[in-house]
């Protein structure tokens, strides 16, 4: 839940000033960042190996290139993966199925990291449903959106959404579970301190069903990100579900879109 | 050390049928002759040998015991002229007497009190008392006098963050400190966010901070006793008393009911910062502020029986518009029958009632949600204090407290929570503490506290063995499930090198069964408080303190230089990613290790003249050590603050004017910073290397206040406070926080967020 935001906004009102700063920060060794994905879309589907910079570096991350990427799957398909622009590597063969579990192996340098993650079946998103929403000060005529599903009857059920409205990716991180939610129609709305949705905004919901692993790599992103006034946790590096000193995370989720226009 | 302590008990029990008998006790209520206030910590003492003497209880009683003879005893206490009796003592008796303030009309009057010294006599060490008055001329943010705010000033104890009320000593964390106000636990003592706590000074009498070598008779935090005592209300005479400032207005009232028979005080405040909102057309649909109230009452039934209520509720509310309000509060009350059994025992009984909550609701698109949460304790305490002679005094009795804890709930439409139920639990707890004179030169308290709390069941208590499910337990309601026990000892003395010095030392080993969780980086009124289970082991710290206290110029100047050693056990933090709102079983996600803390004090302080104040200089270290944080290695906390000034000046201008100015400074918090960056789905990701591993920049800042005081008419007092919060207008850093920059996305950068540059207040207050 987000309402730290408004506390945030509550403490902004009693006065405050922001400006930015310069900060001497450590530099850190370069850390070897695996990113991939499989998803119940037709493929191919990527991974992408790059290295983490320093902070006061440009957002320009330097590819692994060379390296040996392998997918596997619980039916017998080994897809060495073909490295298309340097550090992205595209899959040959895999077919991303729901149900189906996943391995990942990459070497690198002659080091072997692995990783493991489940597509989940997926859940039918019906349809988005807007709400009006006032914030501190706000006008009325921004809306929450909906996100209409029915959770399935057992529970372990874990969602990412992704929100583009108008255009713009909404880039705050969006994790729902079914803890408190088991089984019912959810009505809980996605709460963006990035994007607005007005009158007539054309949003667009991205619906990935994704495994623990998965959620709790951005349910940890998202616990950092609300680092503000009023509180964010003490930050640090999200868990990862690939071994060995890397960071990043593999996961295969399935996905589904709709776009609706707000009233 | 423990089977140490438990000889000495074995030694000194004998003292107590050393009484002859030929001796007599005479013992008496002391009180204040204007308002009829009982007095505490007045000092009872034979005028030819201050040595022999006692002090005042909490409840203004004393109780001196001599051989058959004539005496003369004199009342001494700080700013009220002093009082001598000649006393035939041929059996017991009782002496009640009333004392008066020491104003510049008796300037004249030789005023002997010697007896100044009693911060280098007693054995008792790192505490501190606030005169409630003295608070009123110190300058504080949006002129709202704050106790919590000023004991922040004191050397040991930190500011939790900017204008916040929160507080940490000698590295504790803020939920180690036991906050008592009438004995009731404060489980939230904050406003609106922490910039306002939730003691209106209007309505106090007294407040001691003890920092961690507390007698026996507390118990249940780690770091501190902050012990507030609500005034009992003025028996002589109606009196209303209030202020009005440019955030919040307070009215009390007080007088006698019956004369010199009963007596009740009725204190309120409120902001009205929300009334300003609705003035306008953006923020006319919110909400922000918060009340309290206090009340209190006592009746005399005669002279051995008196019985006070208090009570104190009180409520912060943020609200915008129908889709989201946040309110908390809390509620407490406390019956006191105190009751002299004899000359030399006295009695107090208390039933106290706790309770903290807070409710959050949101609407959204026509479905309500609610998050709550709940803790509510039913609180017995019986205290004896038995005063056999001069040179010894005992306090003995028993706590018992029944907890219900109601963890953070989702409640609504859309939403199936049944898992979480409330939670019961029993802490109880048997104390002695002795405070006996071994020798002229040598004081000695020392005590016991046995404490045990059990988990009671009506819920499933989940084993976790590194957050996976080990085994559950099943306990049926009214069924008692895990016990434990610890023995804490307490021990201070104090050994008088001559009439102005002293060395002091003390150990005590406190344990804590109540634990708020915590996962963000500032106080929420949303943390939860959560208690020993089968998981959550009792936190138990072991403190040693040593130091020298020394007295200049009769007194008038204090100095004083303690260092402490803290080694604290069973601390809990949350794992990296905790999912603190909906995890089925919040104690999946916690993590367990320990921690040490330890410091220098240095206070110097001038305590009488036109110019009054303090010096305060703390240099400390504090560290953690949780498994699964920071690769298992020892970090340093998030309080931890290698230098921390306080300094703190009023000056008596005219008898009109008096001015007051604070100058703070101290090393900045440690915090997590990234120390790289990468990228995942199109964001950056930072990269953190160390935990802590950084530091804000260091924090300072300077505030003055003035105050004038309208002559008298008649009846009417009043007097103007004017202050100006960070009179130099510093930036301190609030915040800093990592993101893209928006101008230019090849580029990250990092924001400085401060709060509160000059600030200006002015209050006005009046008394008839």
């Amino acid at each position: 839940m987000q309402y730290k935001n408004f506390t945030v906004i509550s403490l902004l009102l009693l006065s405050s000033c922001t400006k930015e700063i310069n900060i001497d920060l450590n530099s850190s060794d370069a850390k070897i960042v695996i990113e991939g994905n499989i998803s119940n879309e037709v493929g191919p589907y990527y991974v992408k190996l790059s290295k983490s910079v320093n902070f006061s570096e440009s957002n320009i991350y330097p590819p692994i290139s060379n390296a040996i990427v392998v997918i596997s799957d619980n039916v017998g398909t080994i897809d060495t993966l073909i490295e298309e622009v340097s550090g992205t590597y595209k899959t040959q063969k895999t077919i991303g199925v729901p149900g189906n579990t996943y391995n990942l192996t990459v070497f690198i340098d002659g080091n072997k990291y692995t990783a493991t993650s489940k597509m989940p079946i997926p859940v039918k998103l019906d349809s988005l449903k807007f709400g009006s929403f006032s914030g501190f000060g706000g006008d009325d005529s921004t809306y929450t959106v909906i996100p209409v599903f029915r959770d399935p009857e057992s529970y372990g059920n874990n969602y990412r959404f992704i929100q583009t409205v108008d255009g713009e990716l909404d880039k705050s991180y969006i994790i729902f579970n079914d803890n408190a939610t088991n089984g019912i129609v959810n009505q809980r709305p996605i709460f963006s301190s990035d994007v607005d949705v007005r009158k007539n905004s054309e949003v667009k919901v991205e619906m990935r069903c994704v495994d623990p692993e998965t959620y709790l790599y951005f349910y940890s992103l998202s616990q950092i990100a609300g680092n503000g006034p009023g509180g964010g946790t003490t930050p640090s590096n999200p868990p990862t579900n690939i071994t060995g000193d890397v960071m990043g995370i593999f996961s295969a989720y399935s996905t589904q879109t709709i776009t609706q226009i707000a009233p | 050390m423990n089977r140490l302590l438990i000889c000495f008990f074995i030694l000194f029990l004998p003292s107590l049928t050393l009484f002859g008998q030929s001796k007599y006790t005479i013992s008496g209520t002391i009180k204040d002759k204007k308002n009829g206030e009982t007095l505490i910590n007045v000092s009872a003492s034979l005028l030819e040998q201050p040595s022999i003497g006692t002090v005042c209880n909490e409840y203004g009683f004393y109780s001196l015991t001599l051989q058959e003879g004539t005496y003369k005893i004199i009342f001494r206490f700080i700013g009220y002229r002093s009082d001598t009796f000649l006393v035939a003592l041929k059996s017991d008796m009782k002496l009640d007497h009333t004392m008066s303030l020491e104003t510049s009309l008796l300037k004249e009057v030789v005023v002997n009190s010697k007896r100044k010294d009693d911060n280098i006599r007693k054995a008792e060490m790192g505490v501190e008392r606030l005169d409630v008055k003295e608070i009123a001329k110190i300058p504080v943010i949006f002129g709202e006098k704050d106790i919590l705010k000023t004991i922040q000033l004191l050397p040991g104890v930190k500011s939790a963050g900017e204008g916040n009320s929160g507080f940490f000593v000698r590295g504790g964390a803020a939920d180690q400190n036991l906050i008592l106000l009438d004995e009731a636990p404060v489980y939230n003592a904050s406003h609106l966010l922490g910039f306002f706590s939730t003691f209106n000074s209007d309505a106090l009498k007294d407040v001691s901070i003890i920092k961690g070598n507390s007698p026996a008779q507390y118990g249940g935090r780690l770091s501190s006793v902050l012990d507030v005592k609500m005034k009992e209300g003025n028996s002589q005479k109606y009196n209303v008393t209030g202020g009005i400032g440019l955030i919040s207005s307070r009215l009390s009232i007080e007088g006698p009911i019956q004369n010199d028979k009963s007596s009740f005080m009725v204190s309120g405040r409120r902001t009205y910062a929300d009334v300003f909102l609705k003035a306008t057309e953006d923020y006319k649909d919110n909400s922000l502020y918060f009340y309290d109230l206090n009340a209190k009452a006592n009746y005399r039934f005669n002279d051995k029986n008196r019985v006070y209520i208090s009570g104190y509720f009180g409520k912060d509310v943020l609200a915008f518009g129908d889709n989201f309000k946040i309110d908390w509060g809390n509620t407490t009350g406390t019956i006191r029958w105190n009751h002299i059994i004899s000359p030399k025992l006295f009695s107090n009984t208390s039933l106290i009632y706790s309770n903290y909550n807070y409710n959050i609701k949101l609407n959204s698109g026509g479905t309500d949600f609610n998050i709550n949460s709940q803790i509510k304790d039913w609180n017995v305490k019986q205290e004896f204090q038995f005063f056999p002679s001069t040179k010894n005094s005992w306090r003995f009795g028993f706590n018992s407290i029944y907890h219900t804890i109601t963890p953070n709930k989702f409640e609504g439409e859309g939403i199936n929570n049944e898992t979480k139920q409330s939670r019961y639990s029993l802490e109880n707890a048997l104390f002695v503490n002795n405070t006996m004179k071994i020798h002229e030169r040598f004081n000695l308290d020392y005590g016991l506290r046995l404490s045990m709390y059990t988990v009671l069941g009506g819920d499933t208590y989940n084993i976790f063995d590194d957050g996976k499910l080990k085994d559950s337990v099943v306990l049926a309601s009214g069924e008692f499930g895990k016990t434990y026990y610890n023995l804490e000892p307490r021990l201070q003395f104090s050994w008088m090198l001559n009439e102005v010095s002293s060395i002091k030392g003390g150990y005590a080993r406190n344990t804590q069964s109540l634990h708020l969780l915590s996962n963000s980086t500032s106080a929420n009124p949303t943390d939860q408080w959560i208690g020993n289970s089968y998981n959550i082991k009792p936190e138990i710290s072991d403190q040693i303190s040593l130091g020298y206290f020394k007295n200049f110029a009769e007194n008038k100047y204090q100095f004083s230089v303690e260092s402490y050693y803290k080694n604290l056990q069973n601390q809990i933090d949350y794992k990296n990613g905790a999912d603190i709102n909906s995890a089925p079983d919040i104690e999946s996600e916690l993590l367990y290790g320990m921690g040490r803390a330890y410091g220098v004090e240095l206070l110097v302080k001038k305590t009488e003249g036109k110019f009054t104040g303090w010096i305060g200089y703390t240099l400390s270290r504090t560290e953690r050590k949780i498994d699964g944080i920071n690769n298992n290695d020892w970090y340093v906390a998030k309080q931890d603050r290698t230098h921390d000034i306080s300094i703190v000046g009023m000056y008596e201008l005219t008898p009109r004017w008096s001015l007051s100015g604070l100058f703070v400074y101290n090393t900045g918090n440690a915090v997590t910073f990234p120390s790289g960056k990468y990228n995942v789905d199109g964001n950056t990701v930072f990269l953190y290397t160390e935990r802590n591993g950084y530091r804000m920049p260091a924090y300072h800042r300077m505030d003055i206040g003035a105050t004038y005081t309208k002559p008298h008419k008649k009846n009417y007092e009043s007097s103007w406070n004017f202050s100006l919060y960070n009179l130099y207008g510093r930036e301190n850093a609030y915040t800093i926080t990592f993101e893209d920059n928006p101008n230019d996305p090849s580029k990250t950068r990092a924001i400085q967020t401060s709060l509160f540059r000059w600030v200006p207040s002015i209050t006005y207050n009046f008394k008839f």
